[in-house]
């Protein structure tokens, strides 16, 4: 609950510095960004409102016991990938194509796809 | 996944390189982070002495314009970009699942792929020195018009462009991944209002990143666009604008020194109550006062450019105003922390209480130019250049140095020496003010920052060699720090979980805690449950 | 070699002594005297602040360091105080918004323009260099080697038309104590009234390229008949 009210509020606040800074400067620019985080805010505040509801968390319990936890399943966690590293390595030939040749940012693209299949694999 | 790779049935780490180069490990990634950024401020540091050692005279020849220009941008983005903020990412990385009770981030690969991102980022950034035109030579702000010219900064500039992309991206998958984890992954009775301010403090820096950076990566691409495809976005005589570049960088831009400040103010606010002995005072007043700045800082990016005389500036004049309101707050509630307390002067506490004392003359000098009549002077002058280093240096680097004493035992199973620290913090104390301090005055005499050579007027020369001298002095701190590695590696004396009677959950587990963290947790019912354990009569007696 | 002011001998700045009083900043315009009051007011609140506040820590570290043998007990574990909270929270606001008020004035003071001014210049940073277009009279340009000098009458209002024909500079006289951006595609202007009499360096402030560093100028502050004789020797 105080994850989303912090969204809810910044929100609120986005809008409210929107507003004040439109009505004092009428300058667009910066109107445009501030109205564009009032929208981030609102989109992810949105979409947790809607992720709350079947969200029932031990940690949000004040006399919650640790043993609670005991058996659940959190999920899994890989220690190892090599996924990350090769990834990291395929975005920045992106980059680095987009400067210096179309043929290596190419190769980037390739290699980032594939990549991403791989992840989306795993993750099943 | 194969059964193979889920970390559950592979206890034990491999420890060799390709076990870290593949690592998904929370704790690993952060201290590859850290070291990471530690390496680039070396870079930093080096290139710093190289500037100071230019200016000690002046018309000094040490170097010339081109390469000072390399070097104050090179400087000034390593230092930002790739070290003081990526360090608390680091830090965050290392200790947020910790303090929650979680057995990892919520996303490991996506971690490890940030982490990459961010070293190929620097790499590409520096990268550009390779080349016949030198590296980057616009400043790290890179202000377009001048940044889009294609003379006189060439391959590097594009490379600049990439790298600081590449490394935003890599940080705003960073911020993703810590609000999501702190959201969701805290242990039974961890709730959030029992979360240790560090990770509340990491939980307000990444909103922010998450508000600011996309207009700097919104930036860099028109930028690029200009540069590379005939774009036209910043420039004013094909209907572009060339303050456009700044209204996007700045609403970036302040934001991102509050990325820098707010994790180490987290720090702090771990450290003071431990050698205090005392809890933290007013914990709801220090995360209420993290988001009121991280608020107020989405609305005072004009405060740059108070000189273009294009913007509204007693607007920007008073939200700047406004943030020192929760500023004070926070500082009230370290004074309270350690009132009546039983303070002891271990080398973190020494760096903390250093930076209360630097960082309040930064955020001094920051009221005095946020008002529009002083920064008219102070604007692009070495006033300038002391107030932010006061806030970054003064401030962020001595409590990146606290940060390092005081958990270096939780990830190395090892103590810093407390000999070489207190050499270490003396040295850097005396040496950042003799090195910063008389930049004031430089300011206000009229020299103007990212200058290669000053005219031998009034005070100038004589401010100029004592900053200068000063810097040599920094950098000796620097090497104590580096001889303190060193030798108590080599000692290998091991510490318990807990060698400074600490707080929060890290100092519950091994010192370097086990793969996942946690055999066992206390039970926790403040923000404190280490301590409440240990201390149960205590507890019993302490409001909550 | 680089050298700032290359073939001239440098003019002299505000912290020279004998140039100015001994007034704290040293200012050499009437709007100048308005900036200095702000620096003056921020400058004594800021210390007091650093006093305080630097006070209040040492006192702390001093009077609760922890003896040696300090023993198990624990200091009283007070966590919060909720007047003490509001009170330092309050305080602060009410002194922002006091320094707002005066430096909205102030500032409100210096970028007044006047209705009628004096003299106007047309003033264009480039690549490294200025050019000063008197309205109606010369045009004295210098760059980096052979920087330019303008020429202003005491006590009268100069107004000050500033562009850029390449990217952003700045037009700075730290003597008084005022910049203001020179930006491709806009023009913006403000006024000059000097109440001293003497030749003041200024500089570009805003990195501009390679020469950045040696960009500058100076402004001679000459009585109002010598302005007079010197801009009839200059006519266009």
């Amino acid at each position: 609950m105080t994850g989303l009210r912090l969204f809810i509020s910044s929100a609120v606040f986005a809008v409210a510095i929107a507003t004040a800074y439109w009505s004092i400067a009428h300058e667009i620019v910066g109107t445009f960004l501030l109205a564009f985080m009032a929208f981030a805010l609102t989109f992810v505040a949105g979409y947790m409102i809607v992720a709350e509801r079947e969200a029932d968390l031990a940690g949000d319990l004040t006399d919650a016991r640790v043993a609670d936890a005991a058996g659940e399943l959190v999920g899994t966690y890989s220690t190892r990938s090599p996924l990350p590293l090769w990834t990291a390595l395929a975005i920045t030939c992106v980059g680095l194509g987009l400067v210096v040749s179309p043929a290596v940012a190419a190769l980037g693209v390739i290699a980032v796809l594939v990549l991403g299949a791989f992840f989306i694999v795993q993750s099943r | 996944m194969s059964a193979a790779e889920r970390g559950a049935l592979e206890p034990v780490q491999r420890n060799d390189l390709l076990g870290w180069l593949t690592t998904t490990d929370h704790k690993r990634i952060g201290i590859l982070y850290l070291t990471t950024s530690l390496g680039y401020f070396l870079v930093a540091g080096a290139l710093a002495i190289v500037i100071r050692t230019q200016l000690a005279r002046p018309d000094n020849t040490v170097v010339g314009a081109h390469a000072f220009a390399q070097l104050f941008t090179l400087h000034g983005t390593a230092m930002i970009f790739l070290f003081v903020a990526p360090f608390a990412l680091g830090l965050a990385n290392f200790l947020i699942p910790l303090q929650i009770g979680a057995p990892d981030m919520a996303f490991p690969r996506l971690n490890a792929t940030s982490y990459w991102l961010f070293l190929f980022g620097g790499l590409v950034i520096f990268a550009g020195a390779a080349s016949s035109e030198g590296a980057a030579a616009t400043g790290w702000t890179a202000y377009a018009p001048l940044s889009v010219l294609k003379e006189g900064t060439g391959l590097g500039q594009d490379l600049w462009i990439v790298g600081v992309f590449l490394v935003s991206v890599a940080t705003i998958l960073t911020s993703i991944n810590f609000v999501t984890t702190v959201f969701i992954y805290r242990a039974p009775g961890m709730t959030m209002w029992r979360i240790p301010v560090f990770t509340w403090e990491m939980v307000a820096t990444s909103l922010l990143i998450f508000m600011a950076f996309p207009a700097l990566a919104a930036d860099l691409l028109l930028l690029f666009v200009d540069r590379n495809l005939g774009g036209h976005a910043f420039d004013p005589n094909a209907g572009g604008s060339a303050l456009l570049w700044q209204h996007l960088f700045w609403f970036f831009g302040h934001p991102e020194v509050y990325v820098m400040i707010l994790p180490y103010f987290g720090v702090i606010s771990e450290i003071i109550p431990v050698f205090s002995r005392k809890p933290i005072f007013g914990y709801s007043g220090l995360v209420l006062s993290a988001f009121a700045i991280a608020g107020l800082s989405m609305g005072v990016w004009a405060h740059h450019m108070f000189t273009t005389g294009a913007v509204n500036n007693p607007f920007f004049s008073f939200v700047s105003f406004l943030i020192a309101v929760p500023t004070g707050v926070k500082f009230f509630n370290w004074i309270a922390t350690m009132w009546r307390g039983s303070i002891s002067f271990a080398t973190p506490m020494l760096f903390s209480i250093g930076f209360l004392l630097n960082f309040l003359l930064g955020g001094v000098t920051g009221v005095m130019v946020a008002s529009p009549p002083i920064d008219f002077q102070a604007q692009d002058s070495y006033f300038v250049v002391a107030h932010m280093h006061y806030v970054l240096g003064g401030g962020s680097l001595f409590a990146i140095f606290a940060a390092l004493f005081f958990w270096w035992p939780k990830m190395f199973g090892v103590k810093l020496g407390e000999g070489l620290g207190k050499l270490c913090f003396w040295l850097l104390f005396v040496g950042f003010n003799v090195t910063f301090f008389p930049m004031h005055f430089m300011g206000l005499d009229g020299m103007p920052r990212r200058v290669f050579t000053y005219a031998n007027l009034g005070q100038l020369p004589l401010l100029n060699l004592i900053a200068t001298a000063g810097s040599y002095v920094m950098l000796a701190g620097v090497i104590a720090f580096a001889a303190n590695v060193i030798v108590s590696t080599r000692k290998r004396e091991p510490v318990g979980p807990d060698p400074w009677g600490a707080n929060s959950l890290e100092w519950w587990t091994s010192s370097p805690p086990p793969e996942h963290n946690f055999h066992s947790l206390p039970p926790i019912r403040s923000e404190r449950p280490v301590f409440d354990a240990k201390h149960p009569d205590v507890a019993a007696r302490t409001p909550r | 070699m680089a050298r700032a002011y290359p073939g001239s001998s440098p003019p002299k700045t505000g912290y020279e002594p004998g140039v100015h009083g001994q007034t704290w900043p040293a200012t050499a315009t009437a709007q100048a005297s308005v900036l200095a009051s702000d620096w003056v007011l921020f400058t004594i609140v800021g210390l007091a602040v650093v006093v305080l506040v630097w006070g209040l820590i040492l006192f702390a570290v001093t009077r609760w360091r922890r003896r040696d043998g300090g023993g198990d007990e624990f200091p009283p574990q007070f966590r919060t105080n909720n007047p003490l909270e509001i009170a330092w929270t309050v305080a602060p606001l009410i002194l922002v918004c006091a320094l707002f008020a005066y430096t909205y004035r102030a500032e409100a003071d210096v970028e007044n323009l006047a209705p009628h001014p004096d003299v106007t210049i047309h003033v264009q940073g480039y690549m490294w260099g200025w050019r000063f277009g008197y309205a109606g009279g010369t045009t004295l340009e210098g760059s980096a080697l052979a920087p330019p000098e303008m020429v202003i009458p005491l006590g009268e209002t100069t107004r000050i038309e500033l562009t850029s024909s390449d990217v952003n500079h700045a037009f700075w006289v730290p003597d008084f104590l005022f910049k203001r951006d020179a930006i491709p595609g806009r023009a913006t202007a403000f006024d000059l009234r000097p109440s001293k009499l003497g030749t003041f360096a200024g500089r570009c402030a805003e990195f501009c390229g390679l020469n950045h560093a040696l960009m500058s100028f100076s402004v001679r502050v000459v009585p109002p008949e010598d302005y007079a004789r010197w801009r009839g020797r200059n006519a266009r």
